[in-house]
């Protein structure tokens, strides 16, 4: 390497160039191999930057100005942080859910945590026991993997067609029994603790497959001879399970509850797609979407898209910090 | 192979740089056809592009293009390309928000909702016509159109920002046959233009359904109305329901269109609560804890979750002895392939008098206000090409050639009185109800706020008519939270 780092100096050197080119070339010489990678990565990097950075600053920029629902200024003036300020206090009017909770921001906050607390965790417990499914060697099992990774192929606007038809009053056929037992009311997508549940359900019903299918991986990277010698040994099957498979899958399990958690906290389609719409079930993303659109404040729609980015930020940063830390 | 960019090809060598040229060439010369492309087409004429109605655009697009044409004196050097928006009004008003906020200079004309086409107006992102269309047109928009039509597109200065293209009012549709198999006499009784009161009405409809229960295998509901928890119901269904008890959102007919934050917010007052009794005496009985005297149980409990195409379908499918629906449902249901001469329609049916309501410019029977104004993009680049589409649209031959082809109400409603409305088949034997229901329409009460208000009703009528709260406490959580919206500007 040295003797290649001579040769180019002596090339640059000797070419008759600029003093500012072979000046620039010495300082490149100087670098160490590191600091070289680093400069050659510099551009991509800072198209990254751009890409990544640039909406989330604008956003909050766009956050720091008042509203304008009238005239044709589209944004008020700069007010700081009054629209945190009037967000956090409940002063802020924006599309009120259908829900108890007097502040509309903090109602699409706990709605947008029970659905991905509960959701990640159902999904978490059922995609793993179809991994273990499908990571048996059994007759019929290429069938039964179909079988579960079918729902993860639905488009999620079919996906909420389907559960849509199931559940309208007059329509669907689960209405009445489920209904007659109590779990859901008899207008299911006009309330919200049954629209919940029923978007819960489907979201687990089609993205178990999803986990399962990450952590299939996980089981598959296991070494296979661990199993022998712990058969040798004459450990049970939970045994094995308990102090093989599940210390050494509990990293893919974790990677692939952070994938769903960042989905999950985001969700918007499904609730639309499903007949029970913003209003009914009012996350964070549709309080920005109808804060956007359907009452053009724009200001308050970018602070909330703010926070929602921020705590989306926060869930991550807490699942790598586990993560560094080996465990769930 | 030679390290070369440049290939052989058909006896020419085809360079990097001479590629990019061509590229640019291309691209530069594309971009001319696209500025070219939406001002004239290939003949010469200057194109229109017009934000239309889906169904329309599709079912009978060239129809109403050539009425245009031969009918509204519309220049042939014109040609109108339809731009069908979705078919849901809420998508196609955030479609069209997103496309005149971003300076789009199409489409040139667009058809809003009566809706929300003030909101647009608030916000300076369409045209003042005032000063846009000739006197002479101004002259007949202002002075033979319907008044309630022209206040949802009329800015707060009094200018005119939009052309009504058609009403559209509510009216009550029934089966004629089986009101008379219980013994009523719809047409000697005037059912058609004489409105009766919802007390009388929901008597009727029980005792039809009862007297035909066994004849009629499908038929299961007395009346289907569309209660779901959506723009539909504060706009329309319960909007005129609380109109006919004499109640409002804002005080009154005065203050429909603000002023904002200071006109009084009067959902909680006694009309109101008692028209929320009412629709839970429909759905559930006189057993309910709300439920009003008087008034026998007449509709299921699907139609909390129920809109308009539902309620046309029950229609349809024979379930029901009434609905409530919009005059579209008039062209299906009277025609003689299915009711025919057997359909009736009636005004809606009131609570309270005129002369007794309590607040101002209610009572008595009330249509909810729909229909579609004509607005200009301040981006055009074809301004008086638009401008004689509009002209040719408030001719009397287009207005009733739309009602001839596609069921559109004439906006000048005194020609539903003419004979040639009259002769369009099936809607057009309805032509006295309808004018009695646009005489009596009421506009939504549109500002900026609309849609979060309107969001906020619909929720709160919707609980209290399923039974999640009592009217009276549905109905002072909800003023309290218009109140907090109505200060929000």
């Amino acid at each position: 390497m040295g003797t290649e780092t001579e040769t180019r100096t002596q090339r640059d050197a000797g070419g008759g160039r600029s003093g500012a080119y072979t000046r620039s070339v010495r300082w490149l010489e100087t670098l160490d191999e590191s600091q070289f990678a680093y400069l050659l990565l510099a551009p991509v990097f800072l198209l990254l930057g751009l890409i990544a950075f640039w909406p989330l600053l604008s956003t909050f920029e766009l956050s720091l100005h008042a509203d304008r629902l009238t005239g044709a200024t589209r944004v008020g003036e700069f007010v700081g942080l009054q629209n945190y300020v009037e967000l956090f206090t409940g002063q802020k009017a924006l599309v009120n859910p259908f829900f108890s909770l007097e502040q509309p921001l903090q109602s699409a906050l706990v709605v947008t945590l029970v659905f991905t607390v509960v959701s990640v965790l159902f999904e978490t417990v059922i995609g793993f026991g179809q991994a273990l499914v499908l990571d048996q060697d059994f007759r019929g099992r290429r069938w039964v993997r179909v079988a579960i990774i079918l729902p993860w192929a639905v488009p999620i606007v079919i996906q909420g067609m389907i559960f849509y038809l199931m559940f309208q009053p007059g329509v669907g056929f689960a209405v009445g029994p489920l209904s007659d037992l109590g779990i859901i009311s008899s207008q299911p997508f006009n309330d919200l603790g049954s629209s919940l549940l029923l978007i819960i359900v489907a979201d687990i019903w089609k993205t178990s497959a999803f986990m399962a299918l990450l952590i299939l991986a996980g089981l598959q990277s296991i070494d296979r001879s661990l199993y022998d010698v712990a058969r040798v040994s004459g450990a049970s099957r939970v045994q094995q399970f308990r102090y093989i498979t599940l210390p050494l899958v509990i990293p893919t399990v974790a990677v692939a509850m952070l994938f769903r958690t960042i989905d999950a906290a985001r969700v918007f389609g499904l609730i639309e797609a499903s007949g029970a719409g913003c209003t009914t079930v009012p996350s964070l993303s549709c309080q920005v979407v109808t804060t956007f659109f359907t009452i053009g404040r724009y200001g308050t729609a970018a602070a909330i898209a703010f926070t929602t980015a921020g705590i989306i930020s926060l869930l991550v940063a807490v699942n790598i910090a586990r993560l560094a830390r080996g465990g769930l | 192979m030679p390290r070369d960019s440049s290939r052989e090809s058909g006896g020419r060598r085809a360079t990097r740089r001479r590629f990019i040229a061509a590229a640019g060439a291309a691209g530069v010369s594309a971009g001319f056809a696209g500025c070219l492309y939406g001002t004239t087409g290939s003949g010469g004429e200057t194109v229109v592009s017009f934000g239309f109605d889906p169904s329309a655009a599709q079912a009978v697009g060239d129809e109403i293009r050539a009425l245009f044409h031969e009918e509204g004196g519309l220049s042939n050097d014109i040609r109108i390309t339809f731009e069908p928006g979705v078919q849901d009004s809420g998508s196609r008003r955030d479609k069209y928000m997103r496309q005149l906020t971003g300076g789009e200079a199409d489409p040139d004309l667009i058809l809003m909702d009566s809706g929300w086409t003030r909101t647009f107006i608030d916000r300076e992102l369409v045209t003042n016509l005032s000063s846009f269309l000739p006197q002479d047109v101004l002259d007949t928009v202002e002075s033979e159109y319907l008044e309630s039509s022209l206040s949802t597109a009329m800015g707060s200065d009094g200018s005119l920002y939009g052309v009504p293209l058609f009403p559209d009012f509510g009216v009550m549709q029934y089966r004629k046959d089986l009101v008379r198999n219980a013994g009523f006499q719809p047409d000697e009784d005037d059912w058609a233009t004489e409105p009766m009161t919802w007390e009388r009405f929901s008597q009727i409809m029980a005792e039809t359904l009862q007297a035909n229960a066994d004849e009629e295998e499908s038929l299961r509901y007395g009346y289907v109305f569309p209660f779901d928890s959506y723009e539909g119901l504060s706009c329309c269904s319960f909007n005129e329901m609380m109109t006919s008890w004499g109640g409002a959102y804002f005080g009154g007919r005065d203050n429909l269109f603000g002023p904002i934050g200071e006109r009084p917010i009067t959902v909680d007052t006694e009309p109101v609560v008692n028209s929320i009794r009412m629709a839970r005496s429909f759905i559930y009985g006189e057993d309910d804890d709300a439920a009003l005297d008087g008034y026998p149980r007449i509709s299921p409990e699907n139609v909390l979750s129920w809109s308009e195409p539902n309620v046309h379908n029950a229609m349809v499918n024979g379930e029901t002895v009434a609905q409530r629906n919009w005059p579209y449902s008039i062209a299906t249901n009277a025609t003689e392939e299915n009711y025919g001469t057997d359909y009736g329609v009636m005004p809606l049916p009131y609570a309270t008098e005129p002369s007794n309501a309590q607040a101002e410019g209610t009572g008595g029977t009330t249509s909810a206000l729909g229909g579609w104004n004509m607005t200009v993009n301040p981006n055009t680049e074809v301004p008086d090409a638009v401008r004689e589409v509009i002209e040719a649209a408030t001719t009397d031959e287009v207005m009733l050639g739309l009602f001839r082809i596609w069921g559109w109400l004439p906006p000048k409603l005194e020609l539903l009185r003419t004979q040639a409305a009259r002769d369009i088949e099936p809607t057009g034997r309805y032509a006295e109800t309808l004018y009695v229901a646009g005489q009596n329409s009421m506009p939504r009460p549109v500002t900026v706020l609309w849609p979060q208000e309107s969001s906020a009703i619909s929720s709160a009528v919707n609980g209290s008519a399923s039974r999640e709260q009592a009217p009276a406490g549905a109905m002072t959580d909800l003023k309290n939270e218009l109140q907090v919206i109505e200060g929000s500007t």
